[in-house]
């Protein structure tokens, strides 16, 4: 790590890049309040803390973007183990993260198509596509992505993270650090825990050389503390969505999970779902939803379609239809008591063995069972993602217990996350208003 | 008894231990795939919506138990519906190969191994019986298959019949296999002017693959399938037959499915085609298939590099193989002869 690195690293974050956000925020928050009358005709007013999280986002990839020469860069997957980095002070970059910001502002497409010209094929992952061919064209909507110096790939999400990473280390020249859990079909044999812990006890010593520090387990245990805190406080903001009407739709939930996902472990991130929640709290005590006039509530299952989101929102809402919860939204959240940070190692193991990607299909519909009760919903949007294979197969049958055995009407929606090619805006409007009017709206 | 076992991740061994005869799922080819529609999309592979299709098409009455083990997302999500949903009505059993290779990874597949030995133990209802005998037979199966795919050319036989011969390693009992393929390692052959290439990718599937490859005048002369070159595990050493097994599996051919990088991958080709005087690679790849899509740009890059031509054929294995990659092919050997 290089002097004129570390002054470009804080001249550009803390000082200018800090303050130039903030400036931005309060901008934000004064157009919002001095905002006269909200214009929409379905939704109420976004959330006061929306300025907040633009600044979080913004903070953390001009953060990436002067890292290199100041900070050390671990590359992660969504569901990898974070707190060691973090008490290593290794700057964690998101690829799936990056992925869907470029699906969010339509550059993911142009990215695909730069890795499918360099031969791979478009039936591999549009996360993947996108990352890859953001790093072979050299663009991205985030300004600029730190080089990383270790890559970190945790097998609990799908496997296809596993040849995305590989790929990644043959380009970056860099570690890679696997941290391989085994699927768990039934409850999670003792074998499948030591050998999880056994990976994250050896990658220490791999991220301590890295950082050039040794981990120190006081801060190792206030990371997980913070980490634990914010995954309950992310709970208790989706379980908002119980309430009739629905402070919060699972789109929301979609747009404030960054933090959850990129900024566990931190106080600040604590801070902020904290705010949000007291908004939430507020709104419901003033019988104020997230739509002006909530006729149906749906549970979503599956990631977003990034591309589309607010139309999708749109659509919904004009119909009164609100998405007031979602399985995707509730895995950062429905882990958080599994968090000790009085055993950070062990409960590390055990978390990242049990997010619901990494159980059956059967745990998923069971899982949906619940949601389908606790949040009152009227029926299911599955989302048949062509990208992710973990989340989809399984849904056809779940589907079809889904009506038989919990007497709510599903619906398969086949589209992609990140991909618009794979999605067809006129046949998904056909099936939605299909089935919109079986659920009488 | 049979088990129906989906590839390839498993220790066939154990399950011979149990009296259980593992007959693999590879497609089957010209399975009507449809009938798999109810339970899974159209973006799984066709390995995965045959295996399904042929099982609830009646094949699962020549099976007492379903295999999956875990060699790809698409396996875990059969696995897991058939253990899940009442799909089938014989009795599913999966198993978790780990995906890096250290200490831990061993002990950790020798766990798994006593695990799905529990399991059998229930299904069978009986003890495992010389477990290390039958892992004995198995190595030496394997080592004859290990012989018969590096000495290829002794062999007088068409790329289809040599297959035929190679994938009864699939289905039959490993003394049954060593006794029929053994006396072909002490026959010869003539001199052969046909093209020598690799055939890498999942599975020598479907069969007009080779004989497009015959037709056009080429002899797959190395093999780094899926289903025949990356299933050659060595010689255990340790006298314990769950830690032999672990040790055996845990040695196996760089495979993606078991989490080996693109260099182990190129190491290993280009030490196959140096070997066997292999001046092409073709890899026969099924559709939707990640562990191998992924890595193949790279893959393609290293070899090319080193002065091999390769060529991408990208199948589905319940169809024939279409005019389209027969000319690839035919394209690929011409500019080479």
């Amino acid at each position: 790590m290089s002097a004129a690195g570390r002054l470009r690293y804080l001249f550009g974050v803390h000082i200018a890049g800090r303050a130039a956000l903030r400036f931005e925020r309060l901008r934000s928050e004064h157009k919002m309040r001095s905002r006269e009358s909200w214009r929409h005709r379905h939704l109420e007013r976004p959330l006061d803390v929306s300025p907040r999280l633009k600044e979080l986002i913004s903070r953390h990839y001009l953060t990436g973007r002067y890292a290199n020469g100041a900070r050390k860069v671990a590359w992660v997957t969504s569901g990898a183990p974070i707190e060691v980095l973090t008490a290593l002070n290794i700057f964690p970059i998101y690829p799936e993260n990056h992925g869907a910001v470029c699906g969010i502002r339509r550059t993911a497409e142009e990215y695909c198509k730069h890795a499918e010209a360099a031969g791979y094929s478009r039936d591999l992952c549009s996360y993947a596509r996108t990352d890859i061919g953001s790093i072979l064209s050299g663009k991205t909507p985030v300004g600029r992505l730190p080089r990383p110096d270790v890559l970190i790939c945790c097998t609990n999400i799908c496997q296809t993270v596993l040849y995305w990473y590989q790929v990644l280390a043959h380009h970056f020249g860099v570690p890679l650090v696997i941290i391989d859990t085994p699927f768990l079909y039934r409850e999670a044999p003792s074998h499948a825990v030591a050998f999880v812990k056994n990976q994250i006890e050896d990658s220490i010593p791999v991220l301590e050389r890295i950082a050039g520090r040794s981990l120190s387990h006081g801060r190792l245990r206030d990371v997980t503390r913070m980490s634990r805190d914010a995954c309950e406080l992310w709970l208790r903001i989706v379980e908002s969505g119980r309430m009739k009407p629905s402070p919060i739709t699972a789109f929301d939930q979609f747009i404030h999970l960054a933090p959850i996902v990129e900024m566990r472990g931190h106080r600040y991130t604590v801070d902020y779902y904290a705010s949000m929640l007291r908004e939430l709290n507020t709104r419901v005590g003033r019988g104020m939803g997230a739509l002006k006039d909530e006729r149906k509530r749906l549970l979503w299952d599956n990631l977003p379609i990034w591309f589309r989101v607010r139309w999708l929102g749109d659509l919904l809402a004009e119909r009164g239809v609100s998405l007031v919860a979602s399985t995707y939204t509730n895995a950062w959240a429905e882990l958080a008591d599994m968090i000790d940070p009085e055993r950070p190692l062990d409960s590390c193991a055990s978390v990242y063995l049990h997010p619901i990607l990494n159980r059956g299909t059967g745990h998923k519909l069971e899982t949906m069972k619940r949601m389908i009760d606790y949040y009152e919903v009227d029926g299911v949007l599955l989302h048949s993602d062509r990208s992710c294979k973990p989340y989809s197969i399984g849904q056809l049958p779940q589907r079809e217990s889904l009506s038989s055995e919990a007497g709510v009407p599903a619906l398969l929606i086949e589209a992609d996350h990140n991909d618009p090619r794979s999605f067809s805006e006129e046949q998904v409007r056909n099936r939605l208003d299909a089935f919109l009017e079986v659920l009488g709206v | 008894m049979i088990a129906a076992a989906l590839p390839i991740l498993y220790p066939r061994e154990l399950l011979r231990s149990f009296g259980v005869l593992p007959v693999e799922l590879w497609g089957p080819p010209g399975t009507k795939t449809a009938i798999a529609d109810r339970w899974l999309q159209a973006y799984t592979c066709s390995i995965i919506r045959g295996g399904l299709a042929f099982l609830a098409g009646g094949g699962q009455d020549h099976a007492d138990i379903i295999l999956v083990p875990h060699g790809c997302d698409s396996l875990q999500g059969l696995g897991s519906v058939l253990l899940d949903f009442p799909v089938l009505s014989k009795p599913a059993l999966s198993f978790y190969h780990p995906r890096t290779r250290s200490r831990a990874s061993v002990d950790y597949l020798e766990a798994e191994i006593e695990s799905l030995a529990e399991e059998l133990q229930k299904i069978t209802g009986r003890e495992a019986t010389d477990a290390l005998e039958a892992t004995i037979r198995e190595e030496e199966a394997d080592s004859v298959l290990a012989k018969l795919l590096a000495g290829r050319l002794q062999v007088a036989l068409s790329c289809r019949d040599y297959y035929r011969l190679v994938r009864c390693r699939e289905y039959l009992p490993a003394e049954q296999f060593t006794a029929l393929a053994r006396p072909w390692l002490s026959s010869e052959s003539g001199p052969s002017s046909a093209m020598p290439v690799l055939l890498s990718g999942v599975v020598p599937e479907p069969s007009g693959l080779l004989d497009a490859l015959n037709e056009a005048g080429a002899v797959v002369v190395a093999d780094d399938t899926i289903a025949c070159g990356r299933r050659l595990t060595p010689e255990g050493r340790d006298q314990s037959a769950y830690r032999r097994m672990a040790e055996r599996m845990a040695s196996a051919p760089p495979c993606p499915t078991r989490g080996a990088s693109v260099e182990e991958r190129s190491r290993h080709l280009l030490d196959l085609a140096k070997r066997s005087g292999a001046k092409a690679v073709v890899f026969a790849v099924v559709k939707f298939c990640e562990p191998e899509l992924f890595q193949l740009p790279l893959l393609k890059t290293a070899l090319e590099r080193a002065g091999l031509r390769t060529t991408i054929l990208e199948v589905d294995v319940t169809e024939p193989l279409p005019q389209q990659l027969k000319t690839r092919m035919e394209a690929l050997l011409e500019t080479m002869s």
